[in-house]
C-alpha cells in the first residue's frame, strides 16, 4: 500500500483529481455535475491522501477541529443565504442578486455559491467518515505534537 | 407463540400495504397525478428564472433549495452519529 510507486504515482494523480473535482463544482450550473458529485470526487482524493501517505501526515495537513468548524460554518452560510433570499423576494426585492448571461461561469444568480458550500460539507463528511471507519478516531492519537 | 403473533402481524401489514399500492394509477399512463405543470415550469421557464443552463442544478439550488439544505444536514447528522458511535475520546483542542 505504501510502496515507493504508488507514492509517486499519486503525487502526480492527485492535483488532477482535485482540479477536476473543483471543475465539477464550480461549473454545476452549465454542466452535468454539482456539489454532490463534485464533493465526492474531492473527498475521495483526501481518503487516497490518507490512506498513502499516513495519518500522522494528513494530520498535519488536514487539522480535523478546524474542518469540522467549516463544515458546520458552510452548512450555516447556506442556510442564512437562501432564507435570506426567500424572504427577500416574498417582500418584493425581486432581482437583488443579477441572473446575468445564461452560459457563463458568472451566472446562475446563487447557484455557484450554494454549489460550493454543498462540495465543501459532502467533500469533508465523506472525508471523516472514511478516516473514522478506517481507524476510529479522526486523527492520529500517537502523532507528532 | 411470538412467532405466530410476529407472523400474523406482519401478514396484516403486508396486506394493509398492497391495499395501498393497488389504488395506484397504473404505470406510465398520460393522466398520472405526477405528469402535471410543475415539468413544463421548469422545463420551459428554469432558463430565464434562475440563468442555469443545467436545469437539474437549477431545481435542486433554486426552486428546491431547502430541501438540499436538509440533505447536506441529513449527511452532517450522520458524521455526528458515527462520531458518537465510533470516536473514542477527547482530543489536543479540547481541555
Amino acid at each position: 500500500m505504501k510502496t515507493s510507486i504508488v507514492k509517486n504515482v499519486v503525487k502526480v494523480i492527485l492535483p488532477l483529481i482535485q482540479i477536476f473535482g473543483a471543475y465539477v463544482i464550480i461549473f454545476g450550473h452549465v454542466s452535468p455535475g454539482g456539489g454532490f458529485a463534485g464533493g465526492s470526487i474531492v473527498g475521495s482524493s483526501l481518503i487516497l491522501y490518507r490512506l498513502i501517505y499516513g495519518s500522522e501526515r494528513a494530520d498535519r495537513k488536514f487539522i480535523y477541529f478546524y474542518l469540522l468548524k467549516l463544515v458546520s460554518i458552510s452548512l450555516v452560510v447556506y442556510g442564512t443565504l437562501k432564507g435570506l433570499i426567500f424572504i427577500l423576494e416574498h417582500l418584493g426585492f425581486n432581482g437583488f442578486i443579477p441572473i446575468g448571461v445564461p452560459g457563463n461561469l458568472l451566472s446562475g444568480g446563487l447557484i455557484m455559491p450554494l454549489n460550493v458550500l454543498i462540495g465543501i460539507v459532502v467533500s469533508i463528511t465523506f472525508y471523516f467518515i472514511a478516516t473514522l471507519f478506517e481507524e476510529g478516531e479522526l486523527e492520529n492519537v500517537n502523532g507528532a505534537e | 407463540m411470538k412467532k405466530i403473533s410476529a407472523i400474523i402481524i406482519t401478514t396484516l401489514f403486508i396486506g394493509f400495504l398492497l391495499i395501498g399500492v393497488a389504488d395506484m394509477p397504473p404505470f406510465g399512463s398520460e393522466n398520472n397525478p405526477a405528469h402535471n405543470e410543475v415539468m413544463e415550469k421548469y422545463i420551459y421557464d428554469s432558463l430565464e428564472d434562475t440563468g442555469a443552463v443545467n436545469i437539474v442544478s437549477s431545481m435542486i439550488l433554486d426552486y428546491r433549495a431547502f430541501d438540499t439544505f436538509i440533505e447536506a444536514s441529513v449527511i452532517f447528522a450522520a458524521l455526528i452519529t458515527i462520531m458518537t458511535v465510533l470516536k473514542e475520546g477527547g482530543n489536543k483542542y479540547e481541555d
